[in-house]
């Protein structure tokens, strides 16, 4: 499956929910998905948007809380895994898109590539609900049960990477954060 | 008055002020300067304390506090400093993020620990060039006015702001052999 194709189908979910994107591809996808005010696009600080996350999810107890997150990125910041299991907050939804390779920079296989199983170092990490998709119905379902269930929720899915060219989004950052901030803040 | 109330120590001046300030969360990296605030907001069911296992998750966590709604503080030792740079120039930074940082400083006076100084040094530095406004209280009765400024600095000009603890106002840590 293709990771817009999880976008598409995490998209026809939400109402007001927050979705926080990792850096390239995650954050382009979303945003070519149709820009909303409840998106928050990272551009940077690249491992941090599911501690982001985590922290809009025990911000905003009552709404669930969406990360769509990169294996390279997480490879990055793997302690927020066990951080997210700590505080197991159960607005939570942790997505990612592993193609295994580190696709911005000219596609450097990653260590998910050689065998590193994120969803078992999840498990690990303390976080009970893992689920694993391979396939646009399995991660729809395992998707269906995280919005209906109690987190903290770990999607762990295998994407292809299929190098489509990608218009890069045109938002300020600056007014991103605030538009976001105020879809808490004015409800 | 001949009778003079004791002074709050400078930790529960934190605590008010945070509360003040409404900010109702702290994330943090333990460090035992900061510890004497954190373990009294940790009891206290107001505030939401939340560990991170290294110093940049927490300005992560913190960020998205604020992106949610809510506010945070950060807490850490300036040993960890470093790892948190990325954190506070594409996050904090770019998006207009306020988190008032607390940054316990060793590698100072009475310092022990040769390791801890080349990393501590450098802050107040490393702070100017990101642009972070910094702050550094020496006695007691400066507390107050410093942390109280600093949080209202912060999200009045909606950036990260430092406060730092250096071992003239709270003391240098002892070796323990």
């Amino acid at each position: 499956m293709l990771r817009r194709e999880g976008i598409a189908a995490l998209v026809r979910r939400l109402d007001n929910e927050p979705v926080i994107a990792n850096l390239g591809p995650a954050t382009f996808d979303l945003y070519a998905a149709g820009d909303r005010d409840a998106n928050l696009y990272t551009w940077g600080a690249m491992g941090l948007s599911s501690s982001i996350a985590l922290g809009v999810a025990l911000a905003a107890p009552d709404r669930k809380v969406f990360v769509t997150d990169g294996d390279g990125s997480l490879l990055m910041n793997l302690g927020s895994l066990a951080t997210i299991a700590r505080q197991a907050p159960p607005n939570l939804v942790h997505i990612v898109w592993d193609n295994r390779m580190w696709f911005e920079t000219g596609g450097q296989p990653t260590h998910t590539s050689t065998g590193t199983d994120l969803g078992g170092i999840a498990l690990a990490a303390g976080i009970k609900n893992v689920a694993r998709a391979g396939t646009v119905e399995a991660f729809e379902e395992a998707l269906d049960r995280a919005i209906r269930e109690p987190g903290p929720w770990f999607i762990h899915v295998d994407i292809e990477e299929t190098g489509e060219p990608r218009q890069r989004p045109k938002v300020v950052v600056e007014e991103n954060l605030v538009k976001f901030r105020r879809t808490f803040t004015s409800a | 008055m001949l009778y003079n109330p004791p002074a709050m120590h400078w930790s529960d001046v934190v605590i008010e002020s945070l509360r003040e300030h409404e900010v109702w969360y702290a994330t943090y990296v333990p460090d035992a300067i900061n510890w004497q605030v954190l373990s009294k907001l940790e009891a206290d069911p107001a505030f939401t304390v939340v560990p991170a296992s290294r110093e940049e998750e927490a300005i992560g966590i913190a960020a998205g506090v604020y992106a949610g709604g809510g506010r945070a503080a950060m807490f850490m030792q300036s040993s960890g400093f470093g790892n948190t740079i990325n954190g506070l120039a594409q996050l904090l930074t770019a998006y207009r993020i306020p988190v008032p940082l607390f940054i316990g400083m060793r590698g100072g006076l009475g310092e022990f620990n040769e390791v801890q100084v080349p990393s501590a040094r450098p802050i107040p530095a490393i702070l100017d060039t990101l642009h972070i406004q910094h702050y550094a209280p020496q006695r007691e009765d400066e507390v107050q006015k410093y942390v109280d400024g600093a949080i209202e600095l912060a999200y009045a000009s909606r950036m990260p702001v430092a406060v730092l603890w250096y071992a003239q106002l709270v003391g240098a840590k002892r070796a323990t052999s």
